[in-house]
């Protein structure tokens, strides 16, 4: 037979003609599958090479599984790569017509030539087809004896493979005890490198729940076999010198002598062309050397070149993971990397990923020697084309002179932004000059004759106009026309459209005020007037709480609203050092790309804001804002009520006016605005909420049955107190109480019942737990009086059963709040 | 276009469209060397216009999958451009052409998401490389097996594993190419504000037998920083600054290196921007400093013209001067003429409203010197030994312009 007709043009694999192509493909495969003329090989290879064309640009031409197999009895080797190729492909999804295969796999399984041997057994465990496992045990196990390395390789990881499909065929057939000894003999490194891989991959997937599993994998990070691998590691490629450097930094060295061989074994490593070698070496040096902090600080010494060269010289895709790397030890020594800081300065062809990085470093790095550099260059940055950027530096620059004792220099530089006069730059450096006045008042004169020149039309940044107002509230005694300057801002009230601007503009026109009352009585007036008609409830609630402390006392009202301030010291930090040392416990990883730690990217579940925790003072970590602890009780309050909520002023000498609404009664003669919250109205408006969100189903508010006692709505508790008053107390009142079906239905988080008995006047302080079984804190206070009864409640939704503890403060009213707590609970879900 | 090899558990191909929508979504913007998609961590890498992705639902160190990616696209573009002559880069048409290549090597390359055989000499012993000698032998002959090597590679059981025991060279010769990047980034105020030089030796060997190389440099207390070819034995290096190793056959990296703070640049710009009631003067002088004392090659300034400039009108005395669609402005110069400093004026219209120019652009300069290495780096000499013949060895340099840029 003639070999057919070379293919018309349109065969061509970027224009695929779908369907009839596929059918013409199968016709012509058949017409081959016989033949055994002299050009026949060659036919079917083209054919075979359109197959395949086909199937990479996306076309099904599963079709022609049969015709590929019948062809594929061969001895031309290209022919049986892609038919293994097609074969690993479709095997899956045409799990029938895959048997036919098995017979041809495994006949070149025994093939003299030792790379057919290892592509066959390579494309059998590349099958994946359950019914078909069978046939893989007696292939690799042969395989893993063969005399050529080559399929030995390919027959470790064939197990991996086989484990993925059957984990107990592989166990039964003893497979990992035969990778363990072929890992512990084999003269190729490759083929111990291989084993060595499956065998971790398969033994802590095992680990979870087997024992002897876990017990390996103690033994593979033991001093036997870490030493055996690290003698060889020369041996082993690139890549698995980075798997045997990741086993390594898992290794718990005895003695500081141990330490130094294997530092000394591993030093040129990180002289290696791959760069992940080197990340992985650098990572095992930092986890050896943590206890030693002398060494440990050699080590960085010695890592710094390596790091530098390979940011520099990679590809921009690998110099970012490796400037990320960076970024955290110049985090965590920056001392370390002064001397360096030019390595950080950007390039204008940097992507802003980078750049932003960069600056991070600049400000970390930036000591007394450095300074001037450092802000010169980051000066250059503010004209940068790139206005994000710009910015940045800017803010780079103003945290630098918050670090820094000298900042006389910084604060010439940062008044010279002011009079570049663009508007992100003036933007940008006022709430810098804001933040810097904070903690350097000292320097208020020259800044304010600087800002004083401003004009606050040219500032549409609601961040750095409240900057500038809150400036002109603060130093109005020494900027002549501060209060005019108000007056004007408190005029165009109609056209600030940010709360937060108008919200700053209320308390700096109440601080001029104290100081230079009668230039500003006009202002204070005009703006509490507008403030209370403002339609933004925090404006609204603030004017009307200024508005009453004003009429209680002026003295007062000037000592909670402008106390005299001490300078801020320390400005908050955005991550923890927890979490800092989290990210660096896993070095050379994703998490350090993300400077996330690798919990919060790969547990979905991670992201519940309570945990569960037995001992109270660690309440704070529980919850997210670490910040907040008092306020921790009100959150849920907030979260739902956020409308009703009077606001909990956040002004900077928050503490003593938090619930200013309750400490100042309401005079009679204010508007009494339908949002003005007292205990008596809320119970029902929080129903009335909870409808609208379809919690509770409710038709008419139907309150608890109130017994004598009565609860106060709002009642404020910290967890320190609490956990105090816990410790104090015995136990006035045990009982257990049976949850409804429906309770225990709609109990599949914390969060319902704590909504729940919100809504009955009990707070939830603390709670957590898995299904079934949740722990609840909670805590009420009787209504006008200040004596709290506090509950903790154990709730197993299986047996539909609550244990219920209850402590008070007030031990005779205790019954009748255990009723009414019973009451709420057997409510639950009913409601 | 897309193609990939699935291992382990299987990746669905969406993710690949998902990806390519936000790579167009973000094409003006930068994009990040690790992509978070909904269900997998992506890592891109673009070369030469082609996009490799790498999937991973595990936590793993970054620069493994970053690493694998370029190695492979180096050894595919060695592979698929050898055989179409010098100076192809790789392109899609070509990955097209030869789609079983592609999935060969890469079959060889990684098993079930580990690594396996990256070293290019040693993956040519199993998947051939499409030449021209085995295209002439397949038309001539009909019959050879052009991308399957009849054996196995012989490395497998050497005590080198990046050099087959029997390389089958008939020359007998060795280049040795020191190749430099200058990065240096100049003030406003013509400060040099850093200088580093990045460098690299490459070798390109093709010697018989089981060589052993000693290259040694004049002044290597020069280096700063190096990084070594696998072949490369580190006492020698350690003890005396030489660096000795048995060579893999071909071409291949056998040192990266850098040198910092150096003080001298050869080539500077000198920009000047005068704006005034909505138009803004711009003129730059372009001039050698330090003679390096060999002629300076490809001269190419270029520019981004802020977005706030409406139109611009500029001349230049030496070179032509073209503004490109993305508001780059590329002022190509080549050599600079013995007579006369090149250089460049003209007039930016500011945007209506806009007094005068905020934003300083940068100057990015691009150029080559042949035969020089700016660090001053010297290759001493090269002994061979092992050889019955005494090779050719053939020596070159070359600088070329990293990032290389003066501010305004």
């Amino acid at each position: 037979m003639a070999p057919p007709v070379s293919t018309p043009k349109s065969a061509s694999p970027s224009q695929p003609s779908g369907k009839s192509e596929v059918t013409d493909l199968k016709l012509q495969l058949r017409h081959l599958a016989g033949s055994r003329a002299p050009g026949a090989d060659d036919a079917k290879r083209d054919l075979f090479k359109r197959v395949i064309s086909c199937m990479t640009v996306g076309i099904d031409v599963s079709p022609a599984f049969s015709e590929m197999v019948m062809c594929s009895a061969t001895s031309d080797v290209v022919l049986k790569k892609m038919c293994y190729l097609y074969v690993g492909n479709y095997a899956r999804c045409n799990p029938d017509l895959a048997l036919l295969t098995i017979n041809f796999l495994q006949k070149d399984c025994h093939d003299q030539d030792p790379t057919i041997r290892g592509l066959a057994l390579r494309s059998l465990c590349s099958l994946r087809v359950q019914n078909l496992v069978e046939y893989l045990v007696a292939p690799l196990a042969a395989g893993l004896k063969d005399h050529s390395s080559y399929v030995r390789t390919v027959a470790a990881i064939g197990v991996l493979k086989l484990y993925h499909i059957s984990a107990t065929m592989c166990h039964d057939s003893d497979f990992p005890a035969a990778l363990k000894a072929l890992m512990l003999s084999d003269p190729d490194a490759q083929v111990v490198a291989n084993c060595l891989y499956s065998l971790l991959e398969i033994w802590t997937q095992d680990a979870a729940n087997s024992d002897e599993a876990a017990r390996e994998i103690e033994a593979l990070y033991g001093k036997s076999i870490i030493y055996y691998l690290l003698n060889r590691i020369k041996d082993f490629s690139e890549w698995a010198q980075c798997l045997v450097l990741d086993l390594v930094s898992k290794y718990i060295p005895s003695d500081n002598n141990e330490i130094f061989d294997m530092m000394n074994l591993l030093e040129d490593r990180l002289q290696h062309a791959n760069g992940a070698v080197v990340l992985a070496t650098i990572k095992v040096f930092l986890h050896l050397t943590m206890s030693m902090t002398d060494v440990h600080q050699q080590v960085y010494e010695r890592i710094k070149a390596p790091l530098l060269t390979l940011v520099g010289a990679g590809s921009p895709e690998q110099s970012y993971a490796v400037l990320c790397h960076l970024h955290l030890l110049v985090m965590r020594a920056p001392m370390l990397f002064s001397s360096d800081y030019k390595h950080f300065y950007c390039q204008f062809s940097d992507p802003s990923y980078v750049k932003k990085l960069k600056l991070e470093m600049l400000t970390a790095i930036a000591n007394e020697s450095n300074t001037y550099e450092i802000v010169t260059e980051l000066c250059e940055y503010a004209g940068n084309v790139d206005v994000p950027i710009a910015q940045e530096s800017i803010r780079a620059v103003g945290k630098i002179a918050l670090q820094q004792y000298d900042v006389n220099a910084i604060v010439d530089r940062l008044l010279q932004f002011l009079e570049m006069e663009k508007d992100y730059v003036t933007a940008e450096t006022l709430v810098l000059v804001k933040d810097l006045l904070r903690k350097y008042p000292q320097w208020s004169h020259d800044c304010i004759a600087v800002v004083g020149n401003i004009s606050s039309n040219s500032i549409q940044e609601p961040k750095a106009k409240a900057a500038l107002i809150w400036m002109l509230g603060e130093y109005s005694q020494d900027m002549m026309d501060a209060p005019y300057v108000l007056e004007s801002l408190v005029e165009n009230w109609e056209e600030e459209h940010s709360p937060e601007v108008r919200l700053h503009l209320l308390t700096a026109v109440m601080k001029c005020f104290f100081k230079r009352a009668p230039e500003t009585q006009k202002a204070l007036g005009a703006a509490l007037a507008a403030g209370l008609a403002d339609n933004n409830q925090d404006v609204h609630d603030r004017a009307l709480f200024y508005y009453r402390l004003l009429q209680y006392d002026v003295a007062v009202a000037e000592r909670v609203v402008n106390p005299p301030k001490q300078a801020v010291s320390v400005f908050a930090d955005t991550q923890s050092s927890e979490i800092k040392d989290r990210i660096f416990d896993e070095f050379n990883s994703l998490s350090v790309v993300y400077q996330k730690p690798s919990y919060l990217f790969t547990d979905k579940e991670h992201r519940g804001p309570f945990e569960f925790s037995e001992d109270l003072s660690n309440l704070a970590i529980g919850g997210d804002s670490g910040d907040d602890v008092i306020h921790s009780a009100q959150r849920y309050e907030e979260n739902d009520k956020d409308l009703l909520l009077s606001t909990s002023d956040k002004e900077e000498n928050g503490g003593p006016t938090h619930n200013g609404s309750s400490t100042y009664s309401a005079p009679s003669d204010v508007n009494s605005s339908t949002s003005l919250v007292s205990s008596s109205t809320t119970q029902p408006a929080a129903f009335a909420i909870d409808d609208l969100l379809g919690l509770g189903v409710l038709d008419t508010p139907v309150l608890p049955p109130p017994p004598a006692l009565s609860l106060n709505a709002k009642p404020v508790l910290d967890p320190g107190t609490f956990q105090k008053k816990w410790g104090q107390l015995t136990v006035s009142s045990s009982q257990e109480s049976t949850l409804s079906i429906q309770g225990v239905a709609s109990l599949t988080a914390p969060q319902s019942l704590i909504k729940h008995m919100q809504n009955n006047s009990i707070q939830c302080i603390a709670s957590g737990g898995q299904p079934p079984n949740y722990k609840f804190f909670f805590f009420a206070q009787k209504e006008g009086s200040s004596s709290f009864f506090l509950v903790e409640c154990i709730v197993n939704t299986a047996s539909a059963k609550a244990q219920i503890k209850i402590k008070a403060d007030d031990a005779s009213a205790s019954d009748a709040f255990a009723s009414l707590f019973q009451s709420a609970l057997s409510n639950f879900g009913s409601s | 276009m897309v193609e990939k090899q699935m291992m382990g558990h299987h990746v669905d191909r969406s993710i690949c469209a998902w990806f390519w929508h936000q790579y167009n979504h973000h094409r003006n913007n930068d994009q990040m060397s690790v992509v978070t998609s909904p269900t997998h961590y992506l890592f891109p890498l673009i070369r030469h216009g082609i996009i490799f992705l790498a999937c991973t639902q595990l936590e793993l160190p970054p620069l493994l999958p970053i690493e694998f990616l370029s190695r492979f696209a180096d050894i595919l573009s060695d592979y698929l451009c050898a055989g179409s002559g010098a100076g192809a880069t790789l392109n899609e048409d070509i990955v097209k052409d030869n789609f079983v290549i592609v999935y060969e090597v890469l079959d060889e390359m990684m098993d079930n998401g580990f690594p396996l055989t990256t070293e290019p000499n040693l993956l040519k012993d199993i998947v051939l490389p499409p030449n021209l000698v085995t295209k002439v032998l397949h038309a001539v002959t009909g019959n050879s097996s052009p991308s399957v090597g009849p054996t196995l590679p012989h490395a497998a059981a050497s005590t080198v594993p990046w050099r087959s025991t029997h390389p089958k060279t008939t020359t007998n010769e060795v280049y040795v190419n020191l190749v430099e990047q200058l990065d240096a980034s100049v003030n406003w105020d013509g400060n040099l504000r850093r200088c580093q030089v990045y460098g690299e030796i490459q070798v390109n060997s093709s010697l018989p037998g089981f060589p052993d190389l000693t290259l040694s440099f004049t002044n290597p207390s020069l280096l700063n920083d190096v990084r070594f070819h696998p072949c490369v034995r580190f006492r020698p290096w350690e003890s005396s600054q030489v660096l000795s190793f048995v060579p893999p056959d071909g071409h291949f990296k056998l040192m990266t290196y850098r040198v910092k703070e150096l003080k001298k640049i050869p080539i500077y710009v000198k920009p000047q921007l005068t704006s005034d009631s909505g138009n803004c003067r711009i003129s730059a002088l372009v001039g050698v400093r330090n003679d390096p004392g060999k002629t300076i090659d490809s001269i190419i300034v270029e520019f981004q013209l802020p977005p706030c400039i409406t139109s611009a009108d500029l001349t230049s005395n030496h070179g032509t001067v073209d503004i490109l669609a993305d508001k780059t402005c590329r002022w190509s110069i080549g050599q600079i003429p013995k007579d006369k400093l090149p250089s460049l004026s003209g007039n930016l219209v500011l945007e209506p409203g806009l007094d005068r120019l905020h934003v300083a652009p940068t100057f990015q300069v691009r150029f080559k010197i042949m035969g020089i290495a700016m660090s001053g780096l010297q290759i001493d000499k090269l002994d061979v030994k092992n050889m019955p013949a005494n090779p050719y060895k053939g020596f070159r340099a070359q600088t070329q312009a990293g990032d290389y840029e003066f501010r305004s």
